[in-house]
């Protein structure tokens, strides 16, 4: 099945989700697509002046670009998931995870869709780990 | 024919280095391109062969090396630091970089098939204990 994580560009979501025999559905891979058909060629941004039209799908026009076009990117993946693994209160301040505001947009869409979803937070001792993988595989051996 | 490129990472508390993780890659004799970095190394070429290569990396080390695909190529000039590459920073690989640790003894511990223990739930605080906390004691 078709997993949407969030932050989209984690490494730790992806690893698992692929591990125990699901596809993830991440940033990497819609970021791909426009680098290999040449449509990313204004550095240094990662979208084009299309997707932020495009993002007017998920988001209004009132809203700011930047979450607009971080929508376009993440909103056709939210629609193709069958669930989704949730972290809250990740870092923001980094990668192209770094605004809140688009952060609260995934979440209602994907609660919109009512797919199955799992919110989790970030591990930070070793007993969390163990509850952390724990859930996670519980709910992606649950999804078959 | 479709191209993948595949970022793999070694936990800090691993004993495997990035040298042994490239050698261990280039002796599978698989037609990938390989990047040694600092964190572990960069695999690039068609995508079922990438995929191949990560499945046998992961059957050899399965807790120590942790991967996910990347969207720029290998040395990708807008990427790349070593060429002033626009977009800059490793700061979301960094940040699940220093959890590694923790998500690989889940994973041993999710192997022996342990149950983590339930966690008594945060409840929310009274408004009269809360009050007791403000009120400054003589």
């Amino acid at each position: 099945m078709k997993v949407f994580i969030d932050p989209p560009n984690s490494m730790i979501l992806f690893d698992l989700v692929e591990r125990f025999g699901h596809e993830p559905l991440s940033t990497m891979a819609a970021l791909q697509e426009r680098v290999d058909n040449l449509e990313v060629d204004m550095p240094p941004m990662n979208v084009t002046l299309d997707d932020v039209v495009r993002g007017l799908k998920y988001a209004g026009i009132e809203v700011p670009s930047g979450v607009r076009g971080r929508l376009a990117v993440w909103g056709p993946l939210i629609e193709e998931a069958d669930a989704a693994i949730i972290v809250d209160d990740a870092p923001f301040g980094f990668g192209c995870v770094g605004c809140e505001r688009s952060e609260l947009m995934v979440k209602y869409l994907i609660r919109r869709r009512g797919i199955p979803a799992l919110r989790l937070q970030y591990p930070e001792t070793e007993e969390d780990g163990i509850e952390f993988v724990a859930k996670v595989k519980g709910f992606l051996e649950g999804l078959q | 024919m479709s191209r993948e490129t595949r970022l793999l990472m070694i936990c800090p508390t691993s004993d495997v280095t990035p040298e042994m993780l490239a050698r261990t890659i280039h002796a599978m004799g698989e037609p990938v391109g390989l990047k040694e970095t600092c964190y572990g190394c960069l695999v690039e070429g068609e995508a079922d062969v990438v995929r191949r290569v990560t499945d046998k990396v992961r059957d050899m080390e399965p807790y120590a090396i942790f991967s996910k695909r990347r969207a720029y190529r290998m040395g990708d000039p807008v990427r790349c630091r070593a060429q002033h590459g626009t977009r800059p920073g490793y700061s979301q690989l960094e940040e699940e970089w220093s959890k590694l640790p923790f998500i690989r003894a889940g994973l041993i511990a999710a192997e022996k098939g342990e149950v983590p223990p339930e966690r008594p739930k945060r409840e929310k605080l009274p408004v009269l204990k809360f009050k007791e906390i403000c009120e400054v004691k003589e």
